[in-house]
């Protein structure tokens, strides 16, 4: 039977840890939100994914103030010390994933009036419903301590890649329509956006299987 | 006639082995062996303070002895140099082999034993004597012929306090502070060209920046002697040593306590991915 001999430590790490599930709770719903948007032209979703980005960014910045008081009072080691490694980690991804979202829900308000074309809007839905159990995957398994789950995270980042490497061909098709093409080139982006998402998703697993095992991990990832 | 203690380093292949206590996966390069103990156990009339530890020490390194008290690393450090000797009822069993020579044999002389192997103690313990009489005290004893001031300047030097003390060489050591008086204790070690120093948590009674002195010093100490150093500070474990050796404690039945070695592997690991719950448990506060 151990008992913590740290409990003022190990409360703030796991403070920490919260603060950061947290934030990965609000980048997840922000994606949803974004990609509905796109669909819905949904202005007020618009207005809440950048809202919900503002809280993440503070958010991001309280969990770099806490990780750097902790490293300097408590000086971590063991797993504890992998544990502030992945939040770390952790923190920048979530930020950036936050980013993204916001970058999607931007072209979705600023292509609002332009025509669509239907096969490149289902596309971008697929992505999105790809992409979002991929960040609840990658989240669950850094709750669970999941390193054997988190392994599945690159064979769902396959058919994302594949979608987002196939958005050009539709984007052609769209060449003889100006205002059309305006709007297929920004879903470009928007592609671009999810792909990024869902890579990183799977850097979230990698930092999984580094908390358990202490090795450095890089995913074999889909080069096709 | 005592057997010579000649260094006769003794090239050992690091061994692949999936048992963490006895020899270390460590990523360090392979530095030839100058302790081999093997199935050590150390008693104390009938008190068992240490059992079944093997343990290489590596040459030109520092290695770390942690554990929560009672776990036995004291008493394993005294056993490098026969400091165990001097306890009444100590009782030694196992292998203790330096550069291949069992220092419990019975033709081992025990003083050259702590000549070639010296220790600094927890707390500072110059002799009452001038800082010069204090370096030159164990050479005369051991019938040093060489030049005495130039072995002072090059011990004091070496020990990072020859600039500090040359103008007052003939001052009382006790005169100098708590950090003068330790780099004094190790330069009086080093004063007998040993080629071990055992460091028993030599910064516990020293101040912040008297510790970093002596971290600094200890690290510059390695490109010429091996270092074993006990410490109860785990980030001074982690700052200065190459390897690290854990060790916690067993309490029997009767409440009798015995230290025993759980791992053994260079620093980086021990103190980001250590491979036993045990350990992990212990460097990161969660035991007792």
């Amino acid at each position: 039977m151990t008992t913590d001999q740290r409990p003022d430590f190990h409360a703030a790490l796991n403070s920490l840890e919260e603060t950061t599930m947290d934030m990965a709770d609000r980048v997840e719903k922000m994606v949803g939100m974004a990609v509905r948007s796109l669909v819905t032209s949904d202005n007020s979703l618009v207005t809440e994914v950048i809202s919900s980005d503002d809280k993440v960014d503070e958010l991001y910045m309280d969990i770099r103030s806490r990780w750097m008081q902790i490293m300097a009072r408590q000086q971590p080691m063991g797993r504890d010390l992998r544990m502030m490694a992945a939040i770390l980690e952790l923190n920048n991804t979530l930020e950036r994933m936050g980013d993204q979202a916001v970058n999607i829900a931007r072209i979705a308000r600023a292509t609002a009036g332009l025509p669509r074309e239907e096969t490149i809007l289902a596309k971008l839905v697929e992505m999105g419903d790809l992409v979002k159990p991929m960040i609840r995957t990658s989240i669950d398994c850094f709750v669970r301590r999941d390193a054997d789950e988190c392994l599945l995270l690159p064979a769902m980042d396959v058919p994302v890649d594949v979608l987002n490497r196939g958005m050009w061909k539709h984007v052609v098709e769209c060449g003889h329509d100006q205002p059309l093409l305006e709007w297929a080139t920004r879903m470009v982006l928007v592609s671009r956006a999810l792909e990024r998402v869902g890579d990183q998703a799977v850097d979230i697993g990698e930092q999984v299987a580094f908390l358990m095992t202490g090795d450095h991990h890089e995913f074999t990832r889909y080069t096709g | 006639m005592p057997t010579r203690l000649e260094p006769a380093p003794v090239m050992v292949e690091r061994m692949v082995s999936s048992d963490p206590a006895s020899s270390p996966s460590t990523s360090l390069e392979s530095a030839p062996v100058i302790f081999d103990i093997r199935g050590l156990n150390v008693y104390y009339r009938d008190f068992h303070a240490v059992a079944d530890t093997d343990l290489d020490i590596h040459q030109n390194e520092i290695t770390a002895l942690i554990g929560p008290s009672g776990c036995g690393k004291s008493t394993v450090l005294r056993c490098f140099n026969r400091m165990n000797d001097l306890i009444d009822g100590a009782r030694v069993e196992g292998r203790v082999l330096y550069h291949g020579i069992d220092l419990y044999g019975p033709a081992v002389d025990a003083v050259e034993v702590r000549r070639r192997i010296g220790m600094v103690f927890q707390k500072p313990n110059p002799f009452p004597k001038s800082i010069y009489d204090n370096i030159v005290f164990g050479p005369k004893v051991a019938g040093w012929k060489g030049n005495l001031d130039d072995l002072v300047e090059e011990s004091l030097r070496r020990a990072a306090l020859w600039d500090e003390v040359k103008d007052k060489l003939e001052s009382s050591a006790l005169d100098l502070s708590g950090g003068q008086q330790q780099r004094l204790c190790i330069a009086r070690a080093i004063a007998t060209s040993p080629d071990v120093v055992l460091m028993d948590e030599p910064c516990s009674a020293l101040d912040p920046i008297a510790t970093y002195r002596i971290e600094t010093l200890m690290r510059e100490l390695k490109e010429r002697y091996t270092i074993v150093v006990v410490t109860h500070n785990m980030q001074q474990a982690a700052r200065v040593s190459d390897r690290t050796a854990f060790f916690s404690v067993d309490v029997g039945t009767q409440g009798q306590r015995t230290g025993r070695l759980v791992e053994y592997d260079s620093t980086d690991q021990v103190f980001t991915a250590p491979s036993l719950k045990e350990t992990e448990d212990y460097i990161t506060g969660r035991f007792g």
